[in-house]
């Protein structure tokens, strides 16, 4: 498995406020300056913007090259492959849809798949062009489509626990949100306090939580 | 409106996957599932996100690699050629092609498009049919198309069997699946899948292992593994 090195904002020593906020700034310009640089690399072929990538890109992809081959010269096979995939697919880099860094990983991943398969004698076979999408699927139609999808999801997830609730705060669960009655308007019908319905509400999402995180895989 | 996918890769298996680590052939059916479900897109982005803000922090040793004569290299490879920058390439999914089978014609998702086209003949048994997509692998990869109201006989996996429901519908002791759900039978889970009367289905099959037919007759197909496998 792949087993990174965290940076800093997770490291075990804590970081004073000061330097998390220093470090965030850091990234961000980071972030700006390669873009830039891969867009001169695209639009007019800029040798020394290509250098600043490679500088910088070149020792972390040796390293993740290391994790999987475990040997230094198909590492530096990858690197060499990916930052020349860099320059040539520099064009097809759009920074509307993600940073770079993560546009030269999914390079690297691919070159070091299909090197993989490679080392295999595999012909005619899948590629990683097979597998992952150059770019971005569509947007869903809207957000409200994507967020009825979770609910839908959610439901569908939570309805076996839902009914497995004591009757009591599941008769409360069902007048709050399914009947979207107030707490209130539950107190009045069920006569009972309304304390006692914010704590049954309570007790009920506590329950379908940990349903929820036990049933993950 | 379509109908919402129901069975998704577990999220380990999609980190897993955009890490690049399972085979291929199990990636395949994963990308194809990918394709057809716009939350499982979401959440590879998401892990891709996360992965590739790892591998940016990793901390970086030291060591011997002269740099400076790899990107000289690459620089004088980027001048030799006459390295055109490669044009946005299509990828939206317009020019799709479709195949053919017992007269139906199906569009497959953009993972299987470039393999299917070089696809194996189809094998008819019964109302079932099966053609190999060309994968040299250790896992069996095809395309399996079930007629309307056809069972297929109950039978056990000696390995893992992946199935993607690409059109159409398809039910057995556990439930009904549609496209885009993707079920995942490990050894020792018997079922009996079957298409209800009024629809048919065409499904990628992804095999580790022949299928083991459990009942009377149908254990004479047994020996037919191929054709299963």
């Amino acid at each position: 498995m792949l087993k990174l090195t965290t940076g800093s904002g997770h490291d075990v020593r804590p970081h004073s406020n000061v330097d998390t906020a220093q470090l965030m700034t850091a990234q961000e310009q980071t972030h700006q300056q390669w873009e830039e640089a891969l867009t001169f690399v695209a639009l007019k072929r800029d040798k020394l913007a290509y250098a600043e990538l490679f500088n910088y890109f070149a020792p972390r992809l040796r390293a993740f090259g290391m994790k999987m081959f475990g040997n230094e010269q198909q590492a530096l096979e990858m690197v060499q492959d990916t930052m020349l995939n860099v320059w040539k697919k520099a064009a097809l880099f759009d920074a509307t849809k993600g940073c770079a860094s993560t546009w030269i990983y999914t390079i690297a991943r691919n070159v070091r798949f299909d090197m993989l398969r490679k080392k295999q004698s595999r012909k005619d076979d899948i590629s990683a062009d097979d597998l992952w999408l150059n770019g971005e699927y569509p947007e869903p139609e809207s957000e409200d489509a994507s967020a009825q999808w979770d609910i839908q999801l959610l439901s569908e997830k939570l309805a076996p626990h839902f009914n497995l609730l004591p009757p009591a705060q599941r008769d409360v669960m069902e007048r709050v949100y399914l009947q979207e009655k107030t707490h209130q308007e539950v107190s009045d019908e069920l006569a009972i306090p309304l304390g006692t319905v914010k704590s049954r509400i309570r007790l009920a999402l506590d329950r379908l939580r940990e349903a929820l995180d036990g049933t993950r895989n | 409106m379509a109908h919402a996918i129901k069975f998704h890769p577990s999220t380990a298996l999609l980190e897993q996957f955009a890490e690049g680590y399972l085979t291929a052939d199990v990636s395949l059916a994963l990308a194809a599932h990918i394709d057809l479900c716009p939350h499982c897109q979401q959440l590879s982005q998401d892990i891709t996100n996360d992965l590739a803000g790892q591998f940016v922090e990793q901390r970086v040793t030291t060591n011997s690699t002269d740099w400076d004569a790899m990107l000289n290299s690459v620089l004088a490879q980027t001048e030799q050629t006459s390295m055109k920058p490669i044009a946005n390439e299509v990828t939206s999914s317009n020019a799709l092609q479709s195949i053919m089978v017992s007269q139906r014609e199906f569009k497959l998702p953009r993972a299987l498009q470039r393999l299917s086209a070089s696809h194996g003949k189809w094998l008819h048994l019964g109302g079932i049919a099966t053609a190999t997509l060309p994968t040299s692998s250790d896992h069996h990869v095809s395309l399996l198309y079930i007629s309307k109201g056809t069972e297929v006989p109950q039978h056990t996996h000696l390995g893992l069997e992946m199935t993607l429901v690409l059109s159409g519908k398809i039910v057995d002791e556990n439930g009904e699946y549609h496209a885009g759900d993707l079920l995942i039978n490990s050894p020792d889970d018997t079922h009996t899948p079957r298409t209800l009367p009024d629809e048919d289905c065409l499904c990628l099959s992804v095999l580790s292992a022949p299928l083991q037919f459990k009942k009377g007759l149908t254990r004479l197909l047994n020996p037919l593994q191929q054709f299963f496998f």
